[in-house]
């Protein structure tokens, strides 16, 4: 859950890219460390990767950012993604903790479907064992790796990753041509502060 | 999963003033309380030298892996982690469900002694957080009266 710090003026919110391996969750992540805007320098943290020497995520990275969501409120988040391999399952429960937000994101590539579908109920599974319902959390799907010659069309990973009661947004994406990086981030981080503001009561067109 | 309470101007006063006192009587550089998911909440101390959410975060993960280790082990009181460094030695410890206590000192002061000093600073931080808990318990996030921007594009990309 989101914390707040009335004292400070401080929201900090916590969003997780997950997916199967290489599917692109870091280079989501460095590529917004490298291009977003911000107004003070401070705005943008060290992207930190706990990552092994052959460059594969371990336990996970990590980036602070901020923005000025409301005004006269600083909004801290802070980006994690989780090490796609089967056998990391541990971890990747340990970074879920206090998640608010998910980006999924797949594979475009067909003979990753298989492993999309798993990375998906492994994150419904994971949630679940936290007493967490993705249901309840908001997140979006982004279908990167558009740019392969065999890419899956986008409505057959419509068809197996977001045909449940209720849809959500999803994106296609070359994240390492940073097409599609902030369409995501900038989708994940609205539908996350409208889910506070309505919980609160009041609806926001 | 519990989630940490709405904090306070009051709060973190508080949680600043037994961060300080700790300082004081352990002679420990610095003092962090933070969040299990990751977040900094206050901190206190000569830390301009260190990145802080860095810290946070990562001690956050280091924690939360320990108590696993600790777990595949069948141990139940990995309670806290200490590395000893040869300029600053860490400590961290738990304070309560949602949270934890990160010490840095010197390399040179005894950790024996900041853990004598954390134990009483443990138990006031829990109290405020109690407190806070209790002040309103369904008291959730309240944005309702805040005045929010235009949030469809928050982060925008830097032009080449
Ligand atoms: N063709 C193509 N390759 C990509 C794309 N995004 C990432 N990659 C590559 O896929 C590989 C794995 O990416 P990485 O971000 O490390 O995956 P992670 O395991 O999910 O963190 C890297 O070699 C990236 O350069 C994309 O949109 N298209």
């Amino acid at each position: 859950m989101a914390i707040i710090n009335q004292a400070t003026k401080e929201l900090q919110i916590k969003i997780v890219y997950y997916g199967p391996a290489l599917c692109g969750k870091t280079t989501n992540l460095v590529q917004v460390h490298s291009n977003v805007q911000t107004n003070t320098p401070e705005g943008k943290g060290k992207l930190v990767s706990l990552a092994t020497s052959s460059d594969r995520t371990l336990f996970f990275d990590f980036l602070p950012i901020e923005a000025m969501a409301i005004k006269g409120f600083k909004t801290k988040f802070q980006l994690y993604t989780v090490p796609g391999q089967v056998i990391y399952n541990t971890t990747r429960q340990l970074v879920l903790r206090g998640v608010d937000g998910i980006v999924f994101v797949a594979d475009s590539q067909y003979d990753k479907m298989a492993e999309n579908v798993e990375s998906f109920g492994n994150l419904e599974d994971n949630l679940k064992s936290l007493k967490l319902n993705l249901a309840d959390i908001p997140y979006v799907l982004q279908y990167n790796k558009r740019d392969v010659a065999d890419a899956a069309p986008m409505d057959y990973l419509e068809y197996l990753l977001n045909n449940r009661e209720v849809q959500v947004p999803s994106f296609g994406a070359c994240a390492h041509k940073c097409d599609g990086v902030f369409e995501t981030l900038n989708m994940i981080t609205r539908l996350l502060l409208h889910k506070y503001i309505n919980e609160s009561g009041r609806k926001v067109a | 999963m519990a989630a940490l309470p709405q904090l306070i101007e009051e709060d973190i006063d508080q949680l600043n003033a037994v961060l300080s006192d700790l300082l004081t009587q352990s002679e420990a550089a610095g003092g962090l309380v933070i969040d299990k998911g990751g977040f900094l909440i206050t901190q206190c101390g000569a830390l301009q030298s260190f990145d802080t959410t860095t810290l946070a975060a990562l001690s956050a993960a280091a924690y939360a892996a320990t108590q696993t280790i600790a777990g595949l082990v069948s141990e139940t009181n990995f309670s806290c982690v200490y590395q000893q460094g040869e300029q600053h030695s860490v400590l961290i410890q738990n304070v309560d469900e949602n949270c934890l206590l990160l010490v840095i000192f010197k390399a040179s002061a005894s950790v024996g002694a900041v853990k004598y000093f954390a134990a009483p600073a443990i138990l006031k931080a829990a109290e405020q957080l109690r407190i806070a808990e209790r002040r309103d318990p369904s008291a959730k996030l309240d944005l309702s009266t805040l005045n929010v921007a235009d949030t469809s594009s928050l982060f925008r990309k830097r032009v080449a």
